[in-house]
């Protein structure tokens, strides 16, 4: 390794280590988009806050997914190009507009970046969005790491333009989450000043195409057609571009692989000779057919669905893939090396790092055995915290939704009984009452970003079917899981010094749909919250509960400055780490009848509901 | 050199992404290829969490093959129980808080639980060099508990390849304005501990 720093090389200035978010960002910008979009969601939630640093492109929050691919294909109509960002399961509720955008075409190139979450680190299903671009006929990129972000949306752009059609860049979490060397000019890195020279966007004036953007039934017979042809010259390029390609090693060895794979193929077998898809549907069948001629023995590692297995299968060429390796959660190198291993591309050594001194491991199993997993949980002074204690007390059906108050399905608190899908809960809420299943009143709770993202028709779908169940809006003014983004509640939005945003008020909307009964708590007084859900659970209406409280991390860290213990004398009943607070820890302290007495740790931020809670009155606050 | 590589771990909130951040930048100012790999995301409200780095001539893979870790670093003592079982072998460094967030015991019988202490001993027996710092108390002491990390950081970097001036450099570019000196000496204080002496 030469020691040289990287100071005293020229190639300082043109590099970077960034995450694949960062640069897809940087990637788009060089490309010249016109208008980003997108609604937030791990792990694709880093690439428009990324994007809007480079302050000349409109980069937005929308409301939701679907609306966001639709402010992206009015852009695009208008010529300019444009990016639409998500995680996976966006996708699906973006899928309406994509399927037919499929077969329209685009005027400005439009790229749409799926971010998957094999082993859903942050998600409820582990989908392989693959399957969306051969579902709509649409080409796919899938970058290998930071570099291939960059060049691949970059490049994106102008295969949608050139082949009129949307493209699919599809990335996974240890894509956009992992950091990695990227070569670019200095022109195109973030800068925080606004005097960079704004791209040449094109300024054509809007003329009509309705054959090719009216998609009723006699036109949009023409353009399935064209999309099919469309189909045959992204193969050519697929095949010919040199973007997917060979990398000739061992004859008797070769494996073809995609995105993560292909990196942690190269880390454990270095020696095979492997075909890359970098451009990976449609698949180029040449490249595939002239690598299985040459190398004896060929094998598919793919992360999730046998989808590249399949497309090749469909050659009529049988390779081993989902044989070997799972078809769930995320490969890792280990699980490269044990597949290998067993199809006989490497024997088993024990200088392989999986072998080496594991031996000397002693006695770790059988404490470690001891360790609870550490399991995330709301934050100490969570506003949500209150409302799961006293929802847990009420032993009410609770139809959940997503966010950070997932957690409160979770041990301790198990007050929410479904997570499935963005905006679920009111929908859930209303079907569940219907059935009968249940003799108390039905609660269905979701919090402010996602009642603008899917909440808000269903409601009116309530009030409009004479429902009744009562809806709990938890407004903590941020979308705090994905990291404390923007949405119609806050009035601000990522390009807000460009374009002003107006905040829309939630209790409005409710009153707008004509539902009367409205609460408006605020969830660091326990017993109002406690006897506010009573009274509108036993309420024989539609109403509506709202919270007010910000989240204590987004958009800052709120602190109160008081801080809580609990006295000597508590009997260790329990009550208080029923609420899960992070800040509630056991001692090592037992009470006479060998109950765990906790403590408080200065962690505690002051939000008062385990003083609430403490029916003994053994929690006071800390006075200096 | 062959490629070096570092795990970080912790509980989500103790600025686990940070420290990969800066040991990942530290090495890319020196001119490694460099790969990291983060979690974000819902185990960032207190779950356990990690971040790999790698970084060397050429690195193919984000994620750190198993037992196959140089050096851990850990902000906390249950987690370090947790990631050396799967990251570290026999000669692996392994540096961690001495402090640990008592976990959520499963149990209340005392015999059910692991103390502080049973941790230390065993992760003594099982890793040759093993280093714990207390990195709140020395933190406490310089003035803000926060620059906690950047201590282990210091101590950490003395293991690697990659000078001094790097370091500063990039933790500066790094840290919010009003803490870059307090940061920048608690680098130092953790680079200059005596713990490393004999390793």
């Amino acid at each position: 390794m030469n020691t040289i720093s990287r100071a005293g090389k020229i190639a300082k200035i043109n590099t970077a280590l960034l995450t694949g978010n960062e640069a897809i960002a940087t990637g788009a910008y060089k490309a010249g988009v016109y208008v980003a979009t997108g609604y937030p969601g791990t792990p694709s939630s880093e690439i428009l806050p990324y994007l809007a640093r480079f302050n000349n492109a409109i980069v937005n929050w929308s409301i939701n997914e679907k609306t966001a691919l639709e402010i992206a294909i009015g852009a695009s109509i208008g010529y300019k190009r444009s990016m639409f960002t998500t995680k996976h399961v966006g996708l699906n509720v973006a899928s309406d507009p994509f399927m037919t955008l499929a077969i329209t075409g685009v005027r400005g190139g439009i790229v749409i970046v799926t971010a998957d979450d094999p082993n859903m680190h942050s998600s409820q299903n582990e989908q392989d969005n693959r399957f969306y671009s051969k579902f709509a006929k649409v080409p796919m990129f899938e970058p290998s790491d930071s570099n291939e972000c960059l060049e691949f949306t970059n490049l994106a752009f102008e295969i949608s333009e050139k082949f009129d059609t949307p493209v699919i860049l599809r990335t996974t979490t240890r894509i956009s989450h992992s950091k990695s060397v990227v070569r670019i000019e200095p022109v195109y890195m973030p800068n925080l000043s606004k005097d960079i020279d704004s791209k040449n966007h094109s300024e054509k004036t809007y003329i009509k195409d309705i054959e090719k953007f009216v998609m009723a039934p006699v036109y949009a017979r023409k353009r399935h057609k064209i999309a099919i042809e469309r189909l045959k010259k992204l193969l050519e390029f697929s095949n010919n571009s040199g973007i997917n390609k060979i990398e000739y090693n061992s004859l008797d060895f070769g494996i073809i692989t995609s995105g993560i794979s292909y990196q942690y193929v190269k880390e454990i077998a270095p020696f095979t000779s492997v075909l890359k898809l970098s451009f990976s549907y449609p698949i180029p069948d040449l490249l595939i057919k002239e690598f299985v001629e040459k190398v004896k023995n060929v094998v598919i590692v793919e992360e999730l669905e046998p989808f590249i297995q399949n497309e090749i299968s469909s050659l009529g060429i049988s390779l081993k893939g989902k044989e070997i390796f799972n078809r769930f959660g995320e490969l890792t190198p280990d699980l490269v090396e044990e597949g290998l291993i067993n199809s006989g591309f490497i024997k088993k050594s024990n200088n392989l790092p999986s072998n080496k001194n594991k031996k000397g491991l002693i006695e770790l199993d059988s404490i470690l055995e001891k360790l609870p997993q550490r399991l995330p949980a709301l934050c100490s002074g969570c506003p949500h915290t209150a409302i799961f204690y006293a929802l847990k007390k009420l032993k009410i059906p609770v139809m959940g939704d997503i966010g950070c108050y997932t957690l409160g399905a979770l041990p301790p608190l198990n007050a929410m009984d479904s997570c499935i899908s963005m905006g679920l809960a009111f929908g859930a809420a209303q079907g569940l009452s219907l059935s009968n299943s249940s003799h108390k009143k039905i609660a269905g709770i979701m919090g402010d970003s996602t009642f603008f993202h899917s909440g808000i028709t269903s409601l009116i779908d309530a009030k409009y079917n004479n429902a009744c169940f009562t809806a709990i809006i938890l407004d903590n003014s941020t979308t705090a899981m994905t990291g404390g983004q923007d949405h119609p509640g806050t009035g601000k939005n990522l390009s807000s010094d460009q374009v002003m945003s107006n905040k829309i008020d939630i209790k409005r909307v409710v009153e707008g749909i004509g539902i009367d009964e409205i609460y408006i708590i605020d969830t660091y007084d326990y017993n109002t919250v406690y006897k506010t859900l009573k009274k509108a659970l036993s309420s024989k209406n539609l109403n509506v509960v709202i919270t007010k409280r910000p989240c204590v991390l987004y958009p800052k860290k709120i602190d109160l400055g008081k801080k809580f213990k609990i006295l000597e004398g508590c009997n260790g009943c329990d009550l208080c780490m029923q609420t899960g607070c992070p800040s509630i820890l056991n001692s090592d302290k037992f009470s006479d009848n060998n109950k765990s007495i906790p403590f408080i740790d200065n962690s505690c931020i002051g939000c008062s509901i385990c003083k609430d809670i403490c029916v003994f009155n053994f929690i006071e606050e800390i006075k200096s | 050199m062959n490629t070096q590589n570092i795990l970080i771990c912790g509980i989500g909130g103790q600025g686990v992404v940070l420290a990969g951040k800066i040991i990942g930048l530290a090495a890319y100012e020196k001119g490694f290829d460099v790969k990291t790999s983060e979690v974000h995301g819902m185990s960032q409200r207190g779950g356990s969490v990690s971040t790999h780095i790698r970084f060397g001539e050429k690195v193919s893979s984000p994620l750190i093959s198993k037992n196959d870790a140089d050096i851990i670093l850990s902000f906390d003592i249950y987690e370090t129980l947790r990631y050396a079982k799967d990251f570290a072998n026999r000669n692996t460094l392994v540096i961690s808080s001495g402090y640990g967030k008592i976990p959520l015991w499963t149990s209340t019988n005392k015999n059910d639980r692991i103390s502080i202490a049973k941790i230390v001993e065993a992760l003594k027996i099982n890793f040759d060099k093993f280093l714990t710092i207390n990195d709140k108390e020395i933190a406490v002491n310089l003035g803000n508990i926060k620059v906690s990390n950047i201590i282990s950081i210091g101590l950490l970097s003395k293991f690697t390849d990659i000078e001094e001036d790097f370091w500063l450099k990039v933790i500066e570019n790094n840290v919010p304005e009003k803490t870059k000196e307090i940061n920048m000496k608690a680098f130092l204080v953790g680079r200059n501990r005596e713990e490393i002496i004999g390793i």
